[in-house]
């Protein structure tokens, strides 16, 4: 009889109890994340999505936050807006009420992926994809779903694609204040801002020289760079599998550049992301000098 | 002294390739010649056929951008429509073996009866020695050689840089583009695409 209670009766029953509350704590969790959606994992879908919101209420006249969380398995990778030499970047499509407007992806800064002569640009791990969504009408009901639609492709030395269908809810917030209700997301979307290229600093002036099959990516006013990575944001311009050699010039740095084997189109400027190791990510658009 | 000669002319040819490998194949100059043996036996060089269109086509046949255009019939169609026209259309396998995509020649044989695939022939390129030559990235990456042996097309097969294969209605078939402006007589309108799929699994 269980009330009598030996030692490993009791044992068990401390060890239910603990199960019970385990099991209690991951469904206050699972009903608190209204602010997120998960598929439900696929076997060898090597990627999990989740549909996340930085806030949890929306306010007409406003923009919210939202994005499209991936989660990969160890060595898989998804693509980033120019995905390199081979892959496609994840496209993702709002389905949303009238009233409310999504804006462009936010890319974060990528990685090169692949050694040999097919080389990537994308992602590995974890990404937030996020996009601002505008509240243009003051006439939205509550709450409001909130649909995205992603497809895309997921490799490592195969691809496999995948579609997501993901939706979450948001209401509207009733408070006056004006500060924002974020969600427990909130610290995600601070450091997925934090890896955004930023704007190229004014004191720079960079300039790009065609010579021979290289192009000569010069850069002034930055001081010396210990290391410097250019990430393409048009195809075909370079040949991405070739390596990018640095060197110190004056009060700045040079970075040569091997011409793509296959232009799609002449090449009249160079637009991407100069990744300077600690110092970060930074746009960077120039046109090409005439020979 | 034959066998002599066939040996020089062996390594005459790979020195020849050394040496064009240096540089891709690029759209408006001479496609690099080559040799390559198919999946019966045969050999095939692009020389031979001066005076024919030639169509290479890079596949990996468990690749999804491959397999949209296999599973949906769309490729087999293309190889039907144009070898019926006199192109000679080469299918070209790059994986290195142990990678996706690396096919025996009997392998190849039973998926080309399975997919009812019409490919004048199927390349093995295991060493990913053609592969390098025309620096082709991707499967499927197309190219279209003119009768003059110029390189008239580089790219994706077409403008919809999907695996979903209900987007191959409607989509702009950039080969067939290539090959119908050139056999009128006009330029092509659409030389150089960025070819879209799955990397070649090279072995390097």
């Amino acid at each position: 009889m269980w009330h009598r209670g030996s030692f490993s009766d009791a044992a068990t029953r401390v060890s239910l109890l603990c199960w019970l509350l385990t099991l209690l704590c991951v469904s206050v969790f699972l009903l608190g994340t209204q602010a997120s959606a998960q598929t439900p994992p696929a076997p060898q879908s090597h990627a999990q999505l989740q549909l996340v919101a930085e806030e949890t209420f929306f306010r007409p006249g406003r923009t919210l936050w939202a994005g499209v969380l991936f989660h990969l398995d160890s060595g898989w990778h998804i693509y980033w807006q120019n995905p390199g030499d081979s892959g496609e970047p994840p496209k993702i499509r709002w389905d949303l009420q009238s009233g409310f407007q999504a804006g462009a992806i936010r890319w974060p800064v990528p990685m090169r992926l692949g050694k040999g002569s097919v080389v990537d640009y994308g992602y590995e791990d974890e990404v937030l994809l996020m996009a601002p969504i505008r509240i243009v009408s003051p006439k939205v009901g509550s709450p409001v779903p909130i649909d995205a639609e992603v497809s895309y492709i997921v490799c490592r030395e195969i691809c496999i694609p995948g579609k997501a269908r993901l939706s979450i809810s948001l209401r509207r917030s009733k408070g006056r204040s004006r500060a924002p209700d974020f969600s427990e997301w909130r610290e995600l979307f601070e450091r997925t801002r934090a890896q955004f290229p930023k704007p190229m600093p004014s004191a720079w002036q960079v300039s790009v020289a065609s010579k021979g099959n290289e192009f000569i990516l010069s850069v002034r006013g930055a001081g010396a760079a210990s290391a410097a990575a250019f990430f393409p944001l048009d195809p075909g311009v370079i040949e991405n599998s070739a390596p990018q050699n640095l060197a110190s010039s004056g009060n700045g740095f040079q970075l040569t550049l091997r011409k793509s084997e296959q232009p799609l189109k002449p090449v009249v400027s160079l637009r991407g992301l100069l990744v300077l190791g600690a110092s970060g990510a930074f746009e960077i658009s120039a046109p090409v000098a005439k020979q | 002294m034959k066998r002599a000669l066939a040996t020089m002319a062996a390594l005459a040819f790979i020195a020849a390739l050394m040496v064009s490998s240096a540089r891709a194949a690029r759209v408006g100059e001479h496609a690099p010649d080559f040799t390559a043996t198919d999946s019966n036996g045969k050999t095939h060089t692009l020389s031979e056929y001066a005076g024919k269109y030639v169509v290479l086509e890079w596949t990996n046949r468990d690749c999804p951008f491959t397999r949209k255009h296999y599973e949906s019939g769309n490729m087999q169609r293309l190889q039907r429509e144009w070898t019926a026209k006199g192109v000679i259309w080469l299918t070209v396998a790059s994986s290195a073996p142990g990678a996706q995509g690396y096919v025996t020649a009997t392998d190849e044989n039973a998926y080309l009866k399975q997919e009812n695939a019409a490919p004048t022939a199927v390349l093995l390129d295991p060493t990913g020695a053609l592969g390098h030559l025309y620096d082709a990235k991707t499967t499927p990456d197309m190219f279209v050689i003119d009768p003059h042996g110029i390189l008239i097309y580089e790219g994706a097969i077409d403008d919809r840089p999907t695996t979903d294969a209900s987007d191959i209605s409607g989509a702009k078939n950039y080969v067939s583009l290539a090959l119908t402006e050139s056999m009128a007589g006009k330029p092509v309108s659409e030389p150089a695409t960025r070819s879209y799929g799955c990397g070649v699994k090279y072995k390097d």
